[in-house]
């Protein structure tokens, strides 16, 4: 289906057929390894040994490679407790989102279309209003709400489904569900509840798993909220503790790449598990409409 | 059932998410518009001050440097939003094709994406460290000039325009999805009628992504203005000579740092009247009913 556009291109004898593959993989390639490259840096400056000058050549495999810096970095900063502290956050953040996001994507699914579409301008508006518009206003509410300095103000969003996008993701996702399933639930007198829980969940794991995850990356990566929020270092969460890292020394790359593996690493593994649900079938471009 | 009671239980439904959304988004936004009009420290009464922030953001003291901040943004913006919606959809029109490894690409190209903020930066600042770094590394065993890139004035912002151009895996799946959206007959047509590629793309590609580009555009200019907090906050702090101090640090020291929570919402509400003024432009090039039918 996507090939359309090159069929005709393609069409031609074998070996003009074989070259222009040759370079589509060589360009592809070139391409890629551009956006692979800032990941290899990072983790090869992790593995270098602190204190040695600078290479006279570039090199991608650090002599002698150090693998120290990781378990230096857990001395200097209680980073054991501020991944935990990140895990359940998001964990507890996710729990929450999942619920909240399918509850209002599965009712605007169940909507007249002109309910539907209202509630999609709607959260296409709160999609265009990025947190560094309302941050200062939200940070007096909160702090009036007693929010300062606990977990409360950084799980606040997942209250409205973390991102307006995760509630239309829902929302596309049990649209295409048919309308006989739903009917037929409804006919024996099911209530909402139960047709989102019994009907529209069940035949939705995909999106499920794929809102779960991103939720997840949105809460780890978090560095704002913690920022202005959280005072005791007890309770700090990753981001703020590499910002802490930093502060202790700015010139020691190799321990600060090894928090930023530390950092990333996580995130990586489980965009391999969700790169196939948004690269391969374009749902996140729903948001973006014909 | 009643279709009157399963709509009400559908309402109970959406009451987190529009009432989340009011709290958090909708009653902050008034909010800040309110104290951009008034005196307040976070611990005294807020006191009305009529639009003295503004008459202070004017005056131009020196401890917000509006005019330097704007410039600094609105540069970053005009550089950073065509190249990153210039890479997306050159990137989305090569990949664009089922091939063996094609799905390995592309998710290649969404990696630096993924990666969080303070970690992007900094590993950013590594890869421009002037000695250290891989950039200048490459730039002297090839005989090029070796730039001091974050601690030169002339040359740091280009680092945040460069490393934005990297995180652009977004614009890339929506540009992959719109140009999934082409009917395949247009091409067919174009075919029979002899048009080569150049011509199928500025005739049938370009025209029907127009909308696409525009909206990719416009969250851009939004996103990028606001977005680049975090990574001004780690990489700089608005150095060398303010060259990198961008409004949302402007904020944040002012309202934070300082704790003048008026003239800090005034460069808040300021920085959010510019992005409006260019969404309701562009929304009015391109009409509401582009985006209001999903899928």
């Amino acid at each position: 289906m996507q090939s359309r556009k090159n069929s005709t291109r393609e069409s031609g004898v074998g070996g003009e057929r074989r070259r222009s593959s040759i370079l589509f993989h060589l360009v592809s390639i070139l391409a890629s390894s551009l956006f692979i490259l800032p990941l290899v840096w990072m983790i090869s400056a992790s593995l270098r040994q602190p204190g040695l000058p600078p290479p006279r050549a570039i090199e991608w495999i650090p002599d002698p490679v150090t693998w120290s810096n990781y378990a230096r970095i857990f001395q200097l900063l209680p980073l054991g407790r501020y991944i935990l502290n990140s895990s359940l956050i998001a964990g507890a953040a996710v729990c929450i989102t999942l619920v909240t996001a399918s509850w209002a994507g599965f009712a605007m699914s169940q909507l007249s279309p002109r309910g539907q579409n209202r509630f999609i301008n709607l959260s296409i508006i709160l999609l265009l209003i990025p947190v560094t518009a309302v941050w200062l206003a939200r940070f007096i509410l909160f702090r009036w709400l007693g929010f300062y300095n606990t977990y409360l103000a950084l799980l606040a969003p997942s209250i409205m489904g973390s991102s307006p996008l995760f509630v239309l993701l829902f929302y596309w996702a049990f649209r295409r569900i048919p309308a006989e399933l739903y009917e037929a639930a409804r006919v024996e007198g099911a209530s909402a509840l139960t047709i989102w829980r019994q009907v529209a969940l069940p035949l939705s794991s995909a999106t499920l798993v794929a809102v779960g995850i991103l939720a997840f990356l949105l809460y780890w990566s978090d560095f704002i909220t913690p920022l202005l929020y959280l005072k005791s270092q007890s309770l700090y969460t990753l981001p703020v503790g590499l910002r802490q890292l930093q502060e202790l020394d700015r010139t020691n790359w190799p321990l600060l790449m090894a928090g930023a593996v530390v950092m990333t690493f996580p995130a990586i593994l489980l965009f391999g598990v969700v790169q196939r649900f948004f690269l391969q079938e374009g749902r996140l471009a729903g948001i973006y409409g014909k | 059932m009643s279709r009157f009671r399963y709509r009400n239980q559908l309402m109970m439904l959406l009451a987190p998410y529009l009432l989340g959304a009011l709290a958090l988004v909708g009653i902050p936004a008034l909010l800040s518009i309110a104290l951009a009009f008034m005196r307040y420290d976070g611990i005294s009464a807020p006191a009305w001050v009529g639009t003295f922030n503004f008459r202070l953001i004017a005056a131009n003291p020196t401890d917000f440097r509006f005019p330097v901040a704007l410039y600094n943004t609105l540069y970053f913006v005009a550089l950073a939003t065509p190249l990153r919606v210039l890479g997306a959809l050159a990137l989305a029109l090569w990949l664009n094709r089922e091939r063996r490894g094609v799905g390995l690409y592309r998710a290649a190209v969404y990696l630096p994406t993924v990666i969080p903020d303070v970690a992007y930066a900094l590993i950013w600042m590594w890869i421009f460290n002037p000695l250290y770094g891989p950039v200048n590394l490459i730039a002297s065993v090839l005989g090029l000039p070796a730039p001091g890139w974050l601690a030169d004035a002339k040359t740091a912002k280009l680092v945040f325009v460069f490393m934005s151009a990297f995180q652009i895996g977004e614009g890339f799946v929506v540009l992959l999805a719109g140009l999934k959206n082409i009917p395949s007959e247009y091409y067919a047509a174009a075919a029979v009628d002899g048009g080569n590629t150049w011509q199928q793309f500025r005739y049938i590609t370009l025209p029907l992504l127009v909308p696409w580009l525009l909206l990719l555009a416009l969250r851009d200019v939004i996103f990028s203005a606001q977005n680049i907090f975090t990574s001004n906050l780690i990489m700089t702090n608005g150095d060398p000579y303010y060259s990198t101090l961008f409004l949302p640090l402007v904020a944040y020291e002012e309202a934070f740092d300082r704790m003048h929570f008026g003239p800090g919402s005034a460069i808040t509400i300021l920085l959010s009247l510019a992005t409006t003024v260019l969404i309701w432009f562009i929304l009015s090039i391109i009409g509401r009913r582009e985006i209001t039918d999903a899928e």
